[in-house]
């Protein structure tokens, strides 16, 4: 029997403020101690308000456009209960019924559109350490700004689950909504899976919190097939949440899930509802940067491996300047500078890169022939150190080659001259081709490396077919 | 609307509370009472009405995203009933 698998994701994106959601308290808690980044209002001490963080509703208005989708003209705030020492309110404040990000959808790079049925801003909750006897709270993460974006469940493999996770990674850090440190928690993702023989769903399973690109393929792979197993034996899939063992790879049952009237929701009185007119959107979206859509479609044109696109979007700045420089030159221009990019990008490179123009230069020496592979590669790296005129590179480090053909002809002469480019010479001439590789090698080192090699060659064979 | 026991029970593991069998008995009757008096609201014609969240009328009240003056650590976790190290310490929850 075949199985379709069905997969939806939601995913918790942490948004790049200075501060929290509802209260003024710094929000970068990487490597801080417990409780060092709190406030009443976290604490939720009693009789405390909470104050809507402007720069939120900016991110996610910006989040909006990089998702396809229209903005609300109208959200609110929502309370969802739960007792649970993480967030001491005893509620989370969430979007439940009117959410400020409405319909949208993420195209991945192999052309599936995943669509999104809406997003909310939400806060995070804090972190719980469990011991012997008693837990410990720490509330450093609790109220910090999140939109959790959730699917539709337009997914039919664990492949296309992580494509999707990649994706949305790179049109949130592009959009600059989150700074997308994937090691510090600032996208989680939870996979539902169900599998099926019919057209109907089957009853799926929820896998929380995986905070990787590897362990979301992998936690789909490990449910479609544990459910494929369950249902062949006979048996029937529990609705349940279940968790991911990164170490044993593999996902195990925790709680059954609470229905969505157990959360007790309810309109939050304490904050206003965010009401967002045209012009205000487009103000909040002004100078809205490319997405990588964009940049695959004219890098397309440079025929050049997928490997190098990937690369190349890895890093935001870099896939720019590319772009500018297929703007302002040409495709074979452009290809040169992208492997060149493509050997040397790491993904949070923050050195400024090269002027577009002394990009271009470079690319125009190499196709010239005036500067030989290794040198492009040489001088490029400089460069990108240290932002100058190769031209003047080239000349200060004596790498131009020479295929001015009166001088080579000169050398190709010494060369065959020697007793060594004689004999070399006369082995040609009696039919061993594999000699002239030795004679460019020759004229090469009389050159120091200068030398033309392609018309060092041509230069070599017409003389010899001179004698 | 009769509100069972079993209810009660539900709500206080939900609330996290913990409640002898004679206030759960107790409970059911008063949140009976209750619903049944809230309930009485329905009987209003509230065709066309929008519902009401907020009763201020204020929209977009919003702050700069800039760190402001609050309470320190020290002092929040004065407050909390007991603190290990630089954590408010509860009882074990897992």
């Amino acid at each position: 029997m075949t199985y379709q698998p069905t997969i939806g994701i939601e995913c918790h994106v942490q948004l790049a403020t200075r501060t929290k959601l509802f209260s003024a308290t710094d929000n970068d808690a990487r490597d801080a101690e417990p409780n060092a980044k709190v406030s009443e209002i976290d604490f939720a001490l009693p009789g405390m308000l909470p104050y809507l963080n402007h720069e939120a509703v900016r991110l996610a208005v910006r989040a909006a456009q990089a998702l396809n989708a229209e903005v609300a003209r109208v959200s609110r705030f929502d309370r969802k209960h739960y007792f649970y020492p993480d967030l001491p309110k005893g509620y989370q404040i969430s979007q439940m019924y009117q959410p400020i990000i409405l319909a949208g959808h993420v195209d991945l790079p192999n052309g599936t559109t995943v669509r999104v049925e809406h997003a909310h801003l939400e806060e995070d909750a804090g972190k719980l350490t469990h011991h012997d006897g008693y837990s410990l709270v720490d509330l450093n993460r609790a109220g910090t700004p999140l939109i959790e974006i959730v699917s539709e469940p337009d997914i039919h493999s664990a492949a296309d689950a992580r494509a999707y996770a990649e994706e949305l990674h790179k049109i949130m850090t592009y959009a600059g909504v989150t700074n997308g440190d994937l090691y510090h928690g600032n996208m989680r993702f939870d996979v539902n899976v169900s599998v099926s023989d019919t057209d109907a769903l089957g009853t799926r399973t929820e896998v929380k919190n995986l905070n990787s690109f590897r362990s979301v393929e992998a936690a789909v792979e490990y449910e479609i097939g544990r459910q494929i197993e369950v249902l062949e034996s006979g048996e029937k899939i529990t609705q349940e949440t279940r968790g991911w063992l990164d170490d044993e790879n593999k996902t195990v049952s925790q709680r059954s899930k609470e229905n969505a009237q157990d959360y007790r929701y309810m309109p939050d009185p304490d904050i206003p509802p965010i009401v967002l007119d045209e012009a205000d959107v487009k103000e909040m979206q002004a100078d809205f940067p490319r997405m990588p859509k964009e940049y695959r479609a004219r890098f397309s044109e440079l025929h050049v491996d997928d490997s190098v696109i990937n690369a190349l979007l890895a890093n935001q700045k870099i896939a720019e300047k590319l772009y500018k420089v297929i703007e302002e030159s040409s495709t074979d221009i452009a290809k040169r500078i992208a492997n060149w990019f493509a050997t040397v990008i790491t993904e949070n490179d923050e050195t400024d890169l090269p002027s577009t123009a002394n990009l271009i230069a470079l690319s125009q020496l190499t196709g010239q022939e005036k500067l030989s592979s290794t040198a492009a590669k040489e001088i490029f790296i400089d460069i990108m150190k240290n932002d100058e005129d190769p031209m003047i590179i080239a000349q200060r480090k004596n790498l131009l080659q020479v295929s001015d053909s009166a001088r080579i002809q000169k050398i190709v002469e010494e060369v065959l001259a020697s007793p060594a480019g004689a004999k070399a010479a006369a082995d040609i001439t009696s039919g061993n081709d594999k000699a002239i590789g030795f004679l460019v090698g020759l004229v090469m080192k009389e050159s120091r490396g200068k030398a033309n090699p392609a018309i060092a060659r041509k230069t070599i064979i017409e003389k010899i077919n001179q004698k | 609307m009769k509100i069972t026991e079993k209810e009660i029970r539900h709500l206080a593991e939900l609330t996290g509370l913990s409640l002898t069998v004679d206030e759960q008995r107790g409970m059911a009757v008063d949140l009976e009472k209750i619903v049944e008096y809230i309930g009485e609201l329905g009987e209003l014609d509230t065709a066309g009405v929008d519902p009401t969240y907020q009763v201020t009328g204020l929209e977009n009240v919003w702050r700069e995203d800039t760190v402001g003056q609050h309470l320190s650590r020290e002092e929040l976790l004065e407050l909390a009933p007991a603190v290990r190290g630089n954590s408010v310490e509860v009882h074990q929850v897992l």
